[in-house]
């Protein structure tokens, strides 16, 4: 009897026992949750096995065969297709361009509304610049063709005058400075709003110390706001490395036309496995699934990567 | 010190690094900058707008307006009468707000869940919860899932998919977290259990977070289209931003039954829904500003 009260108060199992029980409450909180990644999230993993099978949709995953080559046929088929390196040399161009364009942008964009001294320009002007990111890229896209597509107002000017009329949009040379444009007419502003927080956190003794030392205004830029605003700078640029592979779904969708498609310049991976599996053909289910693997464990090494560095470095890990 | 529990911790306060009163050149080349930049933005709406409301003889005449020649509002009243465009309304509304119910629901009480630490396994549903954000399936196995779900060309399939946004679900877990843990004890003191203290102490408390997270997720609704791209086929079950970019980007374009006489041109039609869709949010935006702002802030030096 008294051994087994000692053994009751002791073992840790009975301790979980007690602490779930004076917790049900919140464990049944969390059960939605995790019945909602296992199956939303765990189950697109485990189908990450379709990449290595010959799957066609509608079937079964685990009676479907195994794909040739001990189960690797499919990645071997897309690496010798030319439009997947096409689709993965664009997606890296987009990728790492729009990541220092928008890194760059939004940090000019904060540096200009922080100096601007008017209370009511500097609230307008921020409200001005932060709406386009509550547009989705559909809207920009309807807005975007009306000035530059075929029928906007640079097809009608140009056709008005020399005869001529130019589609920007189909024009494969614009696409890229489009997507970039773009890219910082939605999102410079609402990026910019993280470094605002941050130089609004700068003690204003340290500017009033760099008057009285005859700064000008440029010079305190560089030597206060600047380096104040430099570990937020390098955790946003590093957390952003990891979505280097998924250029921008949404925007590409919406901008490509076949014009600019036929020339090579648009496709990413993401348009790439859904125009040629779901929208129309050209991949097998299990070809679609091994370049969205190849994505996906690509984009992992990254994000570990960058962790590693930026802990060796002394900056704060993400993981 | 202002806490970032304080809905008036704003980065609009930010001071600048001058406190001359003289204006100097700088000042006067700002100025002109955001000038400029002001203009890029709201040209593109102004333009829209105003090919919204041209009559078909004036936008087929003239190839570039500044400023309006004559005002119609037939486009509009055309969108208005176009069913499939009411009926994209329809479905966003029904996901506006349905749909954000259902993700504030789920996403608010998983992240109080994990914002208590007595548990056990919670490290191991928290680990298991991030992982996804680093790592997923790709989209050829998630379709598989929807269809295997039987989701697939269902109004479900639009909301079902969304529960949870892991990023909103920690920015509350955060928010959970950081308020006094002396409440719980008390309440327990009191006899109250998790879920009352939950209801009762902590959700009141939380009321300008779940103002913001609520907004995140009904701009997202109110933009989505991509899981109806996927999955939707009846034409009676596509949200407005789904509508509206078969109308703007095909080929073979959808306003064309629209133009029953020579008084519609197709850009003021598609122009015109453009436009009505962008108003809503044009609308609430000035208002809700501070909520997004304080969710972006707080999330990135927090998360």
């Amino acid at each position: 009897m008294n051994r087994k009260l000692i053994i009751k108060s002791n073992s840790p199992l009975n301790d979980i026992g007690n602490r779930t029980k004076q917790s049900k409450y919140l464990i049944l909180m969390i059960i939605p949750a995790i019945i909602y990644y296992l199956v939303f999230c765990y189950f697109p993993m485990y189908g990450i096995i379709i990449a290595f099978k010959d799957y066609t949709f509608g079937t079964d995953i685990i009676t479907s065969p195994w794909a040739e080559s001990s189960g690797f046929g499919n990645f071997e088929r897309v690496f010798h297709l030319p439009k997947f390196w096409s689709a993965l040399r664009n997606t890296l161009i987009i990728g790492v361009s729009k990541l220092l364009i928008s890194f760059v942008a939004a940090i000019l964009m904060a540096l200009i509304i922080n100096e601007i001294r008017l209370r009511f320009f500097k609230k307008s002007f921020q409200t001005i610049v932060t709406f386009p990111h509550f547009l989705s890229w559909v809207i920009v896209a309807g807005l975007v063709l009306n000035i530059f597509g075929p029928s906007g107002i640079v097809y009608n000017i140009t056709k008005a005058t020399n005869g001529t009329a130019v589609s920007l949009t189909s024009d494969p040379d614009f696409f890229l400075p489009m997507i970039f444009s773009t890219d910082i007419w939605k999102e410079a502003g609402w990026s910019s709003i993280i470094y605002l927080a941050t130089m609004a956190g700068i003690s204003p003794e340290l500017y009033e110390a760099a008057d009285i030392d005859g700064a000008t205004r440029f010079q305190k830029i560089w030597h206060i706001t600047l380096p104040a605003i430099k570990p937020t700078a390098i955790l946003l640029l590093i957390l952003s490395i990891g979505g280097i592979l998924s250029a921008g779904f949404d925007q590409i969708y919406n901008m490509y036309n076949p014009a600019v498609i036929e020339a090579g310049v648009a496709d990413i991976l993401d348009t790439y496995i859904y125009r040629s599996t779901i929208q129309s053909s050209g991949l097998l289910e299990g070809e679609g699934a091994a370049v969205g693997l190849f994505k996906s464990v690509v984009s992992f090494i990254l994000v570990i990567m960058v962790d590693r560095i930026a802990k060796l470095c002394g900056e704060r890990g993400i993981i | 010190m202002r806490k970032f529990n304080d809905i008036n911790y704003l980065p609009l306060r930010a001071k600048g690094s001058t406190f001359d009163s003289k204006v100097g050149t700088m000042d006067w080349v700002l100025f002109v900058l955001m000038f400029i930049y002001g203009l890029i933005i709201i040209y593109p709406f102004y333009n829209a707008f105003l090919i919204s409301i041209s009559p078909a003889e004036v936008y087929n005449t003239t190839p570039f307006l500044l400023y309006p020649k004559g005002v119609t509002w037939d486009n509009y009243a055309a969108v208005f009468k176009d069913s499939e465009f009411m009926g994209g309304l329809k479905i966003t509304l029904i996901l506006l707000f349905a749909g954000t119910a259902y993700q504030m629901f789920f996403t608010v009480i998983t992240g109080y869940a994990l914002s208590r630490n007595r548990w056990v396994g919670k490290n191991f549903v928290m680990n298991m919860i991030l992982v996804t954000m680093f790592f997923g399936g790709g989209l050829i196995p998630y379709v598989v899932l929807i269809n295997k779900l039987n989701l697939a060309n269902t109004l479900a399939v639009l909301i079902i998919p969304g529960a949870i946004d892991t990023y909103n679900m920690l920015l509350m877990r955060n928010y959970f977290a950081s308020l006094p843990p002396d409440l719980e004890e008390s309440a327990k003191i009191d006899g109250a259990n998790d879920l009352q203290i939950f209801y009762k102490v902590y959700l009141p408390m939380s009321l300008p977070m779940l103002a913001t997270i609520g907004l995140f997720f009904a701009v997202g609704n109110w933009n989505s289209w991509y899981n109806a791209m996927l999955f939707i086929k009846d034409p009676e079950l596509r949200p407005l931003q789904y509508v509206l970019q078969l109308k703007i980007t095909q080929a073979s374009s959808q306003v064309d039954n629209l133009i029953i006489d020579d008084k519609f041109s197709k850009e003021g039609l598609k122009m015109a829904s453009v436009f009505f869709t962008i108003v809503p949010m044009m609308c609430f935006y000035p208002f809700l500003q501070k909520f997004f702002v304080k969710g972006l802030v707080v999330g990135a030096i927090k998360g």
